[in-house]
């Protein structure tokens, strides 16, 4: 099963960097966009998904990693060091974030989140010598490990390598005692006490981890921008990545990656229909429609995702062998999605 | 001196705005446990109907309380077509879902009236009184007064008559109000229905002050703050917190922000002190999350788990 | 249902990567905020695609080749302009690229350089405008800076001496606040500048900022801002009881939907104006026209104006260009696009029908001459002579 999921993940991996090579700079920037957006959907799937906390906080956080890694890769430091440094101050803040946590639940909480997006865009304006206020901080490519990243094409495959480690990493960390606490937390803050689990401790370490991956994801979002500005790290953008998860599927690992897919290029997709059609002026008002009815339809008629249509749709195809229905991944969220989906 | 009390008027008249959308949020989280992203996009519709009926030439009250009833309709319409469905949902689903309302009712907006900011139809008189060195439009007045007004009248209704003494009950214990024969998805939907409405009416007094643009939904997002600030459960504290809010936020604007900025320009190098009022209800919020998580008026234990 | 979902999806998918086809000789691509917080000036969009598509009706395209004009909607979202800008220079091969938002060009300045494309940007932005570092950006007028310049200089001719800047908290607003400010032009010019105030760019009630304002007694107050601010500014400025007259704002703040809503509380307010109305007596607008008789025009005000402008701008170049070629497109896409910008460069006395006094092109800018309009009862009328803000 294991090296099955290895060897999966390898070739999506593969796929989507032939795809870069094959399309163009163009398609390269359409690969990279959705691997980006895969990490950061990875990272917010981990608190949402798995630790049950609701987070809007995702676009700042994003912003933070992208004003960190552009300030230490401007100043000569490694792509990798970059992204580790941006990946560490990101999941210090994000642990930060984490403390009301600790006190509030659910609903107090995630409003909470609310104001820590609102104070960090205020601070990519106010803090001017580090983030360039709102001009923002012009960004140049680093190198990794030594090589330069010469091409659109070659930065969309350090974007897919990034998300394949980062994809094995969370997957990894969900079959650990530290993964399995997070669920408990997620299912009853109760019940996780009085199995002896230190609740706050196992919150904080999933608002790091997953403040440590939006770090990461955010510093890649700067390479690729080459600009980090406060406006393009808004609540828009957390609702963007909340759409994500609950489109591809809350709490599975395919879940974020197809729901990073589909979010990334759904707008582009609605804009070549129009084209073709001639309407794409019309769609442009539209598309917005499209984006928040089938939010809202996901959540109350499949609130598994899409990613659990994948396996299923193979299972109509293939009833010989219903050993392929687990094929494409972890279901561990099912306890999340059944909340939802088992109704009379 | 008279500067301040210019910006006090100013500010309750916005901050009577926000305690009317804040009222709504409570009372659809005291009735069903969901905080409803989609408060501001009421708001923004229901400035929406009563310009459509404003211009199709309904008087004023008439149009007015057309559109709070239109509201009404899409309040119930919502809990009945959306959140019925999810009632097992977990919060973050319900949540979401919400904020999926915001987003179609912007993009609806967007598609039918455009993207531009329209002329508001004067719903008040033209004119302005000046006291003291104060300068107020009827606008203003009249918008404060009845901001003010309903949420009172709201208040006592809830407080005082049948209706909403079941609405209380429904809120407070539903299986208990089950038992004694209330019927209490009805009045779900009734509260949704209410909330909607007194979003409506906000959205529409923010209209004749601010013009008509799909900027009236961002005004939902305050709110979140206020109701925190207030107490999540508690509709005085709403709407105290929104009055509150409303002068604070214009005495940043007015005093506040020029007085740092004096302080900041003359000692540093520092300029500008950006939109200060934007954050500080966050920073208020923030505040009280750490100080004192149940509000202002809110009750320990209220949160729900 | 679910495999219908994923059919679409699968659809729409097949439908996005589809490489275009289309029959023409040559792509021009522009983006604007078709849809998003600054829609109100985005008539400058249409402009130039319909200059383009006015060219294709009734010359035959640009030296007989048929121009294929891209409109796409930016949203005022930077990353959505980011990914049009790489369709249109490497999916689409436009020869010729007019961008929206400063923040956009900002970011695109080095990728603008190293792709070798000209650039037309909507944006006034000084920091864009160095023909020595960026030889690939282009604007259409007098930058932020300058325009702010010819409003101090005539509240200096009229005599008045208290300044207040207002700007949004944006790198629009904000920058060339910043510029002009710290370059003590003011000062220099005898002026006082009492106070810059800060907005949010989408904020729907400035009243608290107004009666600050109010509480400098200025003589002026410029406003660093678009239509959709300077709409909320007058009117919250007629709240606390500040007169439209003391306001004057760039060049965006020429919209009609300023009077028409605001009504009285409008008249007196004055914009920089660098172009031609829509519908003033000039040449060009009979080729507007012409062009009307046979298309819908989306929005008949002054940004039309400019984006046909900027039309005619890209076109005498690129017309060049291919006379440069011996009247066709070189089949080298990369040697074409240097050729354009250097004939861009290249530009002496290009005829506007009268938009803007001849356009020369030796220091991106065009034009750098603007007049003073003011809203006299519910329309904006020219008060004055052309002035140049070098």
């Amino acid at each position: 099963m294991s090296t099955r999921r290895l060897l999966l993940a390898l070739a999506v991996a593969a796929v989507l960097i032939a795809l870069s090579l094959l399309l163009g700079r163009f398609g390269a920037y359409l690969v990279r966009a959705v691997a980006i957006a895969g990490i950061g959907a990875l990272s917010l799937n981990l608190l949402i998904g798995y630790c049950g906390q609701i987070s809007f906080a995702q676009g700042a956080l994003l912003g933070v990693g992208a004003y960190v890694a552009g300030n230490l890769g401007n100043a000569g430091a490694d792509g990798v060091l970059a992204l580790l440094g941006a990946g560490a101050a990101t999941a210090a803040i994000g642990a930060l974030i984490g403390l009301p946590a600790l006190r509030l639940r659910g609903l107090y909480f995630a409003i909470a989140t609310l104001a820590a997006q609102a104070i960090l865009e205020y601070l990519f304006k106010m803090l001017e010598p580090f983030t360039g206020g709102v001009s923002g901080l012009v960004i140049r490519q680093p190198a990794f490990f030594g090589l330069p990243v010469a091409s659109d094409q070659v930065s969309a495959a350090v974007s897919v390598l990034v998300l394949l480690i980062t994809w094995l990493a969370l997957t990894r960390l969900t079959r650990t005692n530290l993964g399995r606490a997070f669920l408990v937390v997620r299912e009853s803050e109760v019940v996780a006490k009085g199995m002896g689990l230190d609740v706050a401790r196992t919150k904080a370490w999933a608002f790091a981890i997953s403040g440590f991956v939006a770090g990461v994801a955010g510093g890649l979002i700067g390479f690729a921008a080459r600009l980090a500005s406060p406006e393009a790290f808004t609540l828009d953008l957390s609702a963007d990545y909340i759409a994500m998860i609950i489109v591809g599927g809350l709490g599975s690992w395919a879940g974020p990656l197809v729901g990073a897919a589909f979010v990334v290029l759904l707008p582009e997709a609605i804009q070549r229909v129009g084209e073709a059609f001639d309407i794409a002026n019309l769609l442009s008002a539209l598309r917005e429609l499209a984006f928040g009815l089938l939010i809202i339809l996901f959540l109350i008629f499949e609130p598994r995702g899409l990613s659990s249509l994948l396996p299923r749709l193979r299972w109509t195809q293939r009833r010989q062998t219903p050993g392929a229905a687990t094929g494409f991944g972890e279901r561990a969220g099912a306890a999340v999605a059944t909340k939802g989906g088992e109704r009379p | 001196m008279t500067l301040a009390l210019q910006l006090a008027v100013a500010g309750l008249a916005t901050g009577s705005v926000y305690a009317l959308i804040a009222l709504g949020i409570v009372l659809i989280y005291k009735c069903s446990g969901v905080v409803n992203f989609a408060q501001g996009a009421y708001a923004m519709l229901g400035a929406y109907a009563s310009y459509v009926l404003l211009s199709a030439g309904l008087p004023a009250v008439l149009a007015v309380l057309a559109s709070m009833g239109v509201m009404a309709g899409v309040g119930a319409l919502t809990e009945r077509l959306v959140l019925r469905p999810m009632l097992k949902a977990p919060v973050v689903a319900v949540m979401m879902v919400t904020l999926g309302l915001l987003i179609c009712a912007r993009a609806a907006c967007l598609a039918v009236f455009g993207p531009d900011q329209i002329a508001f139809p004067p719903v008040f008189p033209e004119g302005a009184v000046s006291a003291g060195g104060i300068f107020v439009t009827y606008n203003y007045i009249a918008a404060g007064i009845l901001a003010a007004v309903l949420s009172l009248g709201f208040l006592l209704f809830y407080a005082r008559t049948p209706m909403g003494l079941m609405q209380r009950c429904a809120a407070d214990n539903s299986r208990a109000a089950l038992a004694i024969g209330i019927h209490v998805s009805n009045q779900v939907s009734a509260a949704w229905a209410m909330s909607a409405a007194l979003a409506g009416l906000a959205g529409t007094l923010l209209a004749t002050l601010n013009g008509l643009s799909l900027g009236l939904a961002d005004i939902g997002m305050v709110a979140f703050p206020v109701v925190v600030v207030g107490g999540l459960s508690s509709l005085e504290g709403a709407l105290v917190a929104g009055l509150v809010l409303g002068v604070l936020q214009s005495f940043t604007d007015g005093l506040l922000t020029p007085a740092l900025e004096d302080v900041l320009r003359a000692n540093t190098g520092i300029y500008s002190v950006g939109a200060l009022q934007q954050v500080l209800p966050y920073a208020l919020l923030v505040l009280m999350l750490l100080l004192r998580p149940q509000g202002l008026f809110g009750r320990r234990g209220a949160e729900r788990i | 249902m679910k495999k219908i979902m994923l059919g679409a999806l699968l659809a729409a998918g097949v439908a996005a990567w589809a490489a275009p086809s289309r029959a023409a000789d040559l792509t021009v691509c522009a983006w604007g905020t078709i849809t998003g917080p600054d829609a109100l000036v985005n008539g400058m969009a249409y402009g130039t695609r319909d200059y383009f598509e006015f060219l294709n009706q009734t010359r035959g395209g640009i030296a007989g080749n048929k121009v294929n004009t891209l409109l796409l909607d930016g949203r005022y979202k930077l990353d959505e302009e980011l990914k049009i800008y790489r369709r249109c220079v490497d999916q689409e091969n436009a020869v010729y690229v007019n961008g929206w938002s400063t923040g956009s060009v900002n970011a695109l300045k080095d990728q603008i350089s190293g792709d070798g494309v000209p650039f037309m940007t909507d944006s006034f932005a000084s920091q864009v405008l160095d023909p020595e570092k960026l030889p690939f950006i282009f604007m259409a007028g007098p930058t932020y800076e300058q325009q702010m310049i010819i409003a101090l200089r005539d509240l200096k001719q009229k005599g008045g001496k208290r300044v207040v800047l207002m700007h949004a908290d944006n790198e629009y607003g904000r920058g060339p606040v910043n510029v002009v400010r710290q370059s003590g032009i003011v000062q220099k010019l005898g002026l006082e500048l009492v106070d810059t105030v800060e907005f949010r760019y989408d904020a729907q009630d400035l009243t608290g900022q107004l009666l600050r304002v109010k509480s400098r007694n200025p003589d002026m107050v410029y406003i660093q801002s678009s239509a959709p601010q300077a709409l909320v500014t007058l009117r919250d400025a007629a709240k606390v009881g500040l007169p439209a007259r003391l306001f004057i704002g760039n060049m965006y703040d020429i919209s009609p939907t300023i009077p028409e809503q605001l009504g009285p509380a409008a008249e007196g307010f004055r914009a920089i104006q660098i172009y031609a109305q829509f519908g003033e007596e000039i040449p060009a607008m009979k080729d507007i026209e012409a062009f009307r008789a046979k298309n819908k025009i989306a929005k008949e005000d002054i940004y039309y104006m400019k984006g046909w402008l900027q039309g005619t701008a890209m076109s005498a170049a690129i017309s060049n260009a291919i006379q440069k070629s011996g009247g066709k497109v070189p089949s080298d896409l990369k040697a074409f696009r240097k050729l354009v910008r250097d004939e861009m460069e290249a530009l002496r006395d290009v005829n506007t029908g009268g938009i803007t006094p001849p356009l020369n092109y030796a220091d991106h800018q065009g034009s750098t001459q603007a007049r003073i309009a003011e809203i006299k009862d519910g329309k904006y009328v020219v008060a004055g002579e052309w002035i140049d803000a070098r």
